[in-house]
């Protein structure tokens, strides 16, 4: 099992050492972490309503430009802190099925967002595939939420 | 009073059955964490408005009314699982130094809303589109700083430095309600 030995490796690094070895590391990185989900949240949630007809009533694509930096910037400061608190404890999320639900959850919410979701809005899309498209990154968001707390009970 | 109150909690059935349930609470927890996405994230991008840092070419007034009721919504989440999470806990939270810097937290947030509600945006219409007001600032950033700590000593109330077997400073046991011999 080539990946539990690297898991073994990351948890004895420097970096997974002093995180797991600090008092106060572990629950600011992950502080960091659930307040960019909030960021996250209202960045996705802005243009979704839009696009589904029941927020701004400015096209999804305006609202898109002030909102990206948001999503974006969000979406960094998750992975960084996400993989900052997942190279504390890897051999744990190595046995927990909330850790890989959510990883392949996040690859799904991940490629419908950059790949789907904001070229659609951005381009001017409209009608039923949009409206698809922005119902599916929403769940896929939620469901990457949900399992990351969830990690913490499994 | 609330010492006996929050005791009494602990022994009902419901508390119990909260506590050793094998996935209500975390299905309750994660509710609570796709709750704050939006009603933190819906309140957010009304304050950047709010801050004249974004959504510029959106008037308040719209923003307000498109978005606040989501925003509603999302509080409506959180106090019925944040309930049920407390209900599961009752004794331990109600003793918990971030839980009450937390409640503290939520009460300046609520202070600022109604001073925002009833006094600041009552002439927005006059900046509806316009440059925002100092006013309207000031009570945006407190909005969004308020909701940060609410968020973080949320976090930090599964953490147990502070509680009441971890503690002897007076001061700690002041602040927590902890009986004196606890430490």
């Amino acid at each position: 099992m080539p990946l539990y030995h690297a898991a073994q490796s990351i948890e004895a690094s420097a970096l997974g050492q002093a995180i797991r070895e600090s008092t106060w590391l572990f629950p600011a990185i992950e502080s960091t972490h659930l307040l960019a989900l909030a960021l996250l949240g209202g960045a996705v949630l802005i243009i979704s309503l839009a696009v589904l007809g029941v927020g701004l009533k400015s096209s999804p694509a305006e609202i898109y430009k002030s909102a990206r930096s948001y999503m974006n910037g969000a979406v960094i400061v998750l992975l960084l802190s996400g993989v900052l608190l997942g190279v504390s404890e890897p051999v744990k999320l190595y046995d927990r099925q909330a850790f890989w639900v959510k990883m392949i959850s996040m690859a799904i919410a991940l490629g419908l967002t950059y790949f789907a979701f904001n070229p659609m809005v951005r381009r001017g899309s409209t009608g039923l595939r949009l409206r698809s498209v922005t119902l599916l990154t929403m769940g896929a968001w939620l469901m990457v939420a949900m399992a990351g707390r969830w990690i913490g009970f499994s | 009073m609330l010492e006996g109150l929050v005791t009494k909690l602990a022994d009902t059935p419901w508390s119990i059955e909260l506590h050793e349930s094998l996935y209500m609470y975390a299905i309750t927890e994660s509710t609570h964490v796709i709750a704050i996405m939006l009603f933190v994230g819906s309140i957010a991008m009304v304050d950047l408005r709010l801050l004249d840092i974004s959504f510029r070419q959106v008037p308040v007034s719209q923003m307000l009314s498109k978005m606040l009721p989501w925003t509603v919504a999302g509080f409506v989440v959180l106090a019925i699982t944040g309930a049920m999470l407390f209900l599961a806990i009752p004794i331990r939270t109600y003793h918990s130094l971030w839980f009450r810097l937390k409640c503290v937290m939520i009460l300046i947030a609520a202070v600022n809303i109604a001073i925002f509600t009833f006094k600041v945006e009552r002439d927005k219409a006059a900046w509806d589109l316009g440059p925002v007001p100092r006013k309207s600032k000031i009570c945006a950033a407190i909005s969004l700083s308020a909701w940060v700590c609410v968020i973080v000593f949320g976090r930090l109330i599964a953490y147990n430095w502070f509680d009441c077997d971890n503690i002897n400073s007076s001061t700690l046991l002041q602040l927590t309600g902890c009986p004196a011999d606890s430490g």
